[in-house]
């Protein structure tokens, strides 16, 4: 018998999202970072 | 300024105003007037909350700050993802479930009353005088530009933010956020359009100029607490200046206190941690391509065309010399520029990009030598930063396009003022109106003070603003003043989640915090300001920990 998938609780849920937030943000300062390895001189 | 941009303008004016108040709803109770009854969903709230913290000056002054210094200014907010990760899972939930009208009073319930109108007190002072400051430095540059008398431009952002404010409470002000957050980013993202466009060198090139000029240098990882943009003062002071700002100041307390749910609150904030760097990153970028698209364009001499006139009126000669300078400089840097864009190889780009940063170093000179003479004409310190972006925005946007920046400014003005006169209104009838004088009355009563409230306080905002000249240093008393209680409520609302802490530890705490924020500040003046958070939060921590119940019930 399929049982349906049991939705996260909203603790993993926001647990998800800060992990999202903190990825996202490692990303835009390495975007950051390379703009400044490659044109500062 | 041509008929059809000023037309986009009051167009803006005429709809974020019916908008605002066509979109409230229930407004005759407290709960609708205040929290909108907590019916708005996590994106209005989250806009709301991005809008409320991005000011005018952030349009004009940040943008030009970019164009003169490049992107490390960013640094200050590298902490503030981490502050909303913090206040999602501590202060949010706290706030929001405590069913308070203010985060003061939920320091009643907490500690006690001395507590709750100590910092109440302290919002009021500073927010009441830095609203007037938010008016003030869009106020005075459009005046400027557009040679209008100070008071007009002071009245074309106070009154139509006053008037929906005042009748739509916080729900016109959240909606009214939406859009001008929109108008904002368009506005924004219609200069970046123009410079790709119109700029003659190559993105790559454009790139290399503003390296060479150090305006791309984004991270500094030096450890130096005179520097107030660094790495470590971002993410550390940074993390502190954010938390007090998004967790304890009413303005933006009360944009999440709106919000369905605590999950829909937390959300909200999210919603900034994802974007306010980027964001922040591309205002700054704006800058640098307004710096680079000048080596090509002339720019004016003196950005703020009032001191131009003045020097121009009482220095003729001396100023006429200078241009004539400026005018052959300007062809030399031109000129390096386009060798640098259009060198072969590595060592002739080297060569070339030596040559232009002599010139850009001649090109300073002369402009602080025109500084200089404004500064002695009008006898006032002379920046012009804030003046770059708008006198570009005016000469090189196409119609329609420098009036909807013109439009975008003003929104992001009238979206920071509706918040702060909202909360002030809200603080100054729930943390003392209905506590200290009238505790027993029917919402309706307490409806009519707070729009006299919102009045009061616009009127307060208009004519500290209106006066901001004269009152500059008492306007920087203010704001120094700020920065010795910022942190130090934050302490008080960190000591709120320690069981043991009591309210006299926290009101002997906070007087702690704030007296040695003082004694860093007079006696360590090269501290920088972000660091005055840390101290002061952590020294409220400390005596209101060392003070409180030692049975910890």
């Amino acid at each position: 018998m399929n049982l349906p998938e049991q939705a996260p609780g909203p603790e993993t849920d926001f647990r998800r999202t800060l992990i999202r937030v903190l990825v996202t943000q490692v990303v835009a300062l390495a975007l950051l970072g390379l703009l400044q390895l490659r044109y500062h001189v | 300024m041509h008929w059809i941009n000023w037309a986009i303008v009051v167009a803006y004016l005429v709809f974020v105003v019916t908008d605002g108040i066509r979109k409230s709803k229930d407004t005759d109770t407290m709960a609708g007037y205040f929290a909108a009854n907590k019916s708005l969903p996590w994106w209005v709230v989250g806009l709301s909350v991005m809008a409320t913290q991005l000011s005018a000056v952030t349009m004009i002054g940040t943008t030009g700050q970019g164009a003169t210094d490049g992107l490390r200014f960013v640094q200050l907010y590298f902490g503030l993802p981490i502050a909303m990760v913090i206040l999602g899972v501590t202060l949010v939930p706290m706030l929001h479930g405590s069913g308070v009208f203010t985060a003061y009073e939920f320091l009643e319930r907490r500690f006690d009353a001395k507590t709750r109108s100590l910092t109440a007190f302290l919002f009021l002072l500073s927010r009441g005088m830095s609203c007037g400051a938010i008016i003030a430095a869009p106020g005075v540059v459009f005046s400027a530009v557009f040679g209008i008398p100070l008071a007009w431009s002071v009245a074309l952002i106070g009154i139509p933010t006053v008037i929906y404010t005042m009748i739509g409470g916080v729900q016109a002000v959240a909606w009214a956020d939406v859009k001008q957050m929109f108008l904002i980013v368009i506005a924004l993202l219609a200069i970046v359009a123009v410079l790709i466009f119109q700029m003659p060198i190559a993105p790559d090139d454009a790139l290399r100029i503003a390296g060479a000029t150090g305006r791309l240098k984004t991270f500094d990882f030096s450890f130096d607490l005179s520097e107030t943009y660094t790495f470590w003062s971002g993410v550390l002071g940074g993390t502190f200046l954010m938390l007090s700002y998004f967790g304890t100041d009413q303005s933006q307390v009360q944009r999440y206190l709106t919000a369905r749910s605590v999950d829909e609150a937390k959300s909200s904030l999210l919603m900034s941690a994802y974007w306010k760097i980027p964001l922040q990153a591309l205002v700054l970028l704006v800058g640098v391509g307004v710096f680079v698209y000048s080596q090509f364009v002339r720019p004016p001499l003196l950005f703020n065309p009032a001191h131009e006139a003045a020097v121009s009126a009482e220095r003729g000669a001396a100023y006429d010399d200078l241009q004539a300078q400026y005018a052959n400089a300007f062809t030399l840097r031109e000129t390096a520029a386009l060798s640098v864009a259009d060198a072969a190889d590595d060592a002739t780009a080297a060569t070339a990009m030596g040559v232009f940063l002599a010139r850009e170093a001649d090109i300073q000179v002369i402009r602080g030598e025109a500084l200089g003479l404004a500064a002695e004409v009008t006898g006032e310190s002379v920046t012009d930063v804030n003046y770059i972006i708008p006198r570009f925005v005016l000469s090189e946007l196409p119609l329609g396009l420098a009036g909807l920046f013109i439009a975008g400014v003003i929104a992001a003005a009238m979206s920071s003022v509706a918040a702060e006169l909202n909360s002030l209104a809200t603080t100054s009838v729930i943390d003392f109106y209905r506590r200290w004088v009238k505790p027993e009355a029917p919402d309706a009563h307490y409806l009519r003070i707070s729009r006299g409230a919102t009045a009061f306080w616009g009127l307060f905002a208009c004519i500290v603003a209106t006066y901001a000249a004269t009152l500059g240093s008492l306007i920087e008393v203010v704001n120094r003043f700020g920065s010795f209680f910022y942190g130090s409520i934050l302490g008080v609302f960190l000591l709120a989640m320690i069981p043991r802490a009591r309210g006299t530890g926290a009101f002997v705490g906070l007087i702690a915090g704030m007296a040695t924020v003082a004694a860093v500040t007079f006696g360590a003046p090269s501290v920088s300001f972000l660091w005055h958070n840390v101290i002061g939060a952590i020294v409220v921590l400390a005596v209101g920990v060392a003070m409180g119940d030692r049975s910890g019930a």
